[in-house]
C-alpha cells in the first residue's frame, strides 16, 4: 500500500480533463440543449398566446356580429316605421288633394251653375218682357200711347227683378 | 411456508445454494491488492519539471473512457435536434432539463443558467465515472509486474502472451488497465479545486473583489476604531477562509472515501463469496455512486449561491438598530 498522495502531474492532467469536459459539453450538450428547451418552452408560450388571442378574437367578432345584427334590425325596424309614415302621409296628402279637387270641382260647378241660371233667367226675362209686351199690345192697343206704355212696363220689369232678386237671395 | 415448497421458488434457492458453493470452491481469486494510489501504466512520459513527471494513469484512462462516453452520448443526442424529441434526445434532454431545473430552483433563473455547466459536469463526470467502475474489466484486467510473474501462467496467441492466474490460486496481482476515476484522490481533487476556483470566481464577479474579500478579511471595524468588534471580524474572516480551504478537502475526501471503501467493499465481499452475495453490494454501490455525484454537484451549487449572495446583512442590521437607537434617543 502506497502513501496517500497527491501526484502534481496527475492533478494537473485530470483538471486539464475535466476543463476539457465541461468545455465540450457545453458546446455539445448544454448549449444545444438549453437553447432548444428554450425554444421548446417559447413555442409553448407563443402558441398558448396564440390561441388565447385566437380566443379572444373569435369572442371579438362574434360580439361584433351580435351588434351588427342589433344594429341591422334596428335600422330595418326603423326604415319600416318609416315606410309606414310615409305611405300614411301619401295616403293623407292623396285624401287631402282629392278633397281640395272635388272642393274646387264642386264650386267650379256650382259657379257654373250660378252663371247658366243666371243667363237663363235674363235670357227668360228678356224673352218675357217681349211677351209682356207683346201681351200688351195685343191687349192695351190703342189705350195707351207710347210713352206710356214704355212706362209701365219698367215698372213691371224693375218689380219682378226685385221679386226675383229676393227670391234667389 | 407453502411459498417455499413451489418447484420454481426451490429451483431458485437451489440455484443460488449452487452458484454460492461452486463460487466458494473454484472461483476463490487472490484478495485484490488495494493501492492507495493510481497505478502507472506507462514510463514517465515527459517532465513537468518540478511538479514531477507526467505518467498515464489508470485512473486518468478511466476518467478519458468517462469524457468519451459522455461525448458520445451528448453527440447522439444533439446529432439531430428535433422541437419535438425522439430517442437518445429524448432521454438526454430529460436529464438535462431535470438537472436544469434543480439548479435554476436553488439558484434563480439567472445564476442558475450560469451555473449550470459547472454542476452538471461535476454531476455527469462523477456519475459515468463511478458507475462505470462498476463495470466488469475494471481492476481485473491489466499489465503484470515482473515480480509477480511467478504467479501466472500464460498461453499465446497470433503470437502475443498473454497472462492469467490460474483457477485455484491464492496469489498474484495485476496492475489494472482501469481503475475508477474516483478512487484515485487527484481526479475529486481536481474537481473540488475546479469547482472552488468556479465559486470563488462567481462570488467575486458578483460582488466585487473588495467586497467579496472582506468576507475573509474584513478591517472595517477596525479602521473606525472598534477595537474588540475589529478583532472579533479578523478572526470571523481567518475562520471563514479555512473553512473554504476545508471545502476543498471536504469535498475531495468524502468523494473519494466513498468510492475507494465502495471499490475495497466489493474486492473484499467478492473475495470472500465470488457469486451471488456480492449482488446487493453492487446495487448499493450504484446507489452511492449516483449520491455521490449528486453531493458533489449540488454542494457546489449551494456554495456558489453563498458565494453570490453577500454577507453584510450583519451590518445592514447593525446600521439599521443604530438608526432606530438614534431615533428613539
Amino acid at each position: 500500500m502506497g502513501a496517500l498522495g497527491i501526484n502534481l502531474p496527475g492533478l494537473i492532467a485530470q483538471i486539464i480533463n475535466f476543463t476539457l469536459l465541461l468545455l465540450l459539453l457545453y458546446f455539445v450538450l448544454y448549449k444545444p440543449i438549453l437553447r432548444m428547451l428554450d425554444r421548446r418552452s417559447e413555442k409553448i408560450r407563443e402558441s398558448m398566446e396564440r390561441a388565447e388571442q385566437i380566443k379572444k378574437d373569435a369572442e371579438r367578432s362574434e360580439q361584433e356580429i351580435k351588434k351588427r345584427l342589433e344594429v341591422a334590425h334596428q335600422e330595418g325596424q326603423a326604415l319600416v316605421t318609416q315606410a309606414a309614415e310615409i305611405g300614411e302621409k301619401l295616403k293623407t296628402e292623396a285624401r287631402e288633394e282629392a278633397k281640395k279637387e272635388g272642393e274646387a270641382l264642386i264650386t267650379k260647378a256650382r259657379a257654373e251653375i250660378q252663371r247658366e241660371r243666371d243667363e237663363a233667367i235674363e235670357q227668360v226675362r228678356q224673352r218675357f218682357a217681349e211677351l209682356a209686351i207683346l201681351a200688351a199690345e195685343k191687349v192695351i192697343n190703342r189705350s195707351l200711347d207710347k210713352q206710356a206704355h214704355v212706362q209701365l212696363i219698367q215698372e213691371v220689369l224693375e218689380e219682378s227683378s226685385k221679386k226675383g232678386k229676393s227670391q234667389e237671395s | 411456508m407453502r411459498f417455499l415448497t413451489r418447484p420454481k421458488v426451490l429451483g431458485v434457492l437451489a440455484g443460488i445454494l449452487l452458484l454460492l458453493v461452486i463460487g466458494f470452491i473454484f472461483l476463490r481469486g487472490p484478495i485484490a491488492h488495494i493501492e492507495l494510489q493510481a497505478e502507472a501504466l506507462t514510463p514517465p512520459l515527459f517532465s513537468l519539471g518540478p511538479l514531477g513527471d507526467f505518467i498515464i494513469t489508470n485512473s486518468i484512462v478511466a476518467a478519458w473512457l468517462s469524457i468519451l462516453v459522455l461525448l458520445g452520448f451528448s453527440l447522439a443526442a444533439t446529432r439531430n435536434m428535433r422541437v419535438v424529441p425522439r430517442g437518445t434526445q429524448n432521454f438526454v434532454e430529460a436529464i438535462v432539463e431535470m438537472f436544469l431545473n434543480l439548479v435554476e430552483g436553488v439558484a434563480g433563473k439567472k445564476n442558475g443558467r450560469r451555473f449550470f455547466p459547472l454542476v452538471a459536469t461535476i454531476f455527469l463526470f462523477i456519475l459515468t465515472s463511478n458507475w462505470m467502475g462498476l463495470l466488469p474489466g475494471f481492476g481485473t484486467i491489466g499489465l503484470v509486474g515482473e515480480k509477480e510473474l511467478a504467479h501466472f501462467q500464460s498461453f499465446s496467441i497470433i503470437g502475443f502472451n498473454l497472462y492469467y492466474i490460474p483457477i485455484g490460486s491464492s496469489e498474484g496481482a495485476v496492475i489494472p488497465f482501469l481503475r475508477s476515476a474516483n478512487t484515485d484522490l487527484n481526479t475529486p481533487l481536481a474537481m473540488a479545486l475546479m469547482a472552488m476556483v468556479f465559486v470563488e470566481y462567481w462570488g467575486i464577479s458578483a460582488l466585487g473583489f473588495f467586497n467579496y474579500s472582506s468576507k475573509f478579511f474584513n478591517v472595517r471595524r477596525l479602521l473606525r476604531g472598534d477595537i474588540i468588534n475589529g478583532f472579533i471580524d479578523l478572526y470571523i474572516g481567518m475562520v471563514e477562509a479555512i473553512t473554504e480551504l476545508a471545502r476543498i478537502v471536504s469535498f475531495t475526501f468524502r468523494l473519494f472515501g466513498n468510492i475507494f471503501a465502495g471499490e475495497i467493499l466489493l474486492a473484499v465481499m467478492s473475495f470472500l463469496i465470488p457469486l451471488v452475495v456480492v449482488v446487493p453490494f453492487f446495487g448499493l454501490e450504484l446507489f452511492v455512486g449516483f449520491i455521490q455525484a449528486l453531493i458533489f454537484a449540488v454542494l457546489t451549487l449551494v456554495f456558489a449561491v453563498i458565494a453570490v449572495e453577500g454577507h453584510g446583512e450583519e451590518e445592514h442590521v447593525e446600521a439599521r438598530t443604530e438608526h432606530v437607537a438614534t431615533s428613539a434617543a
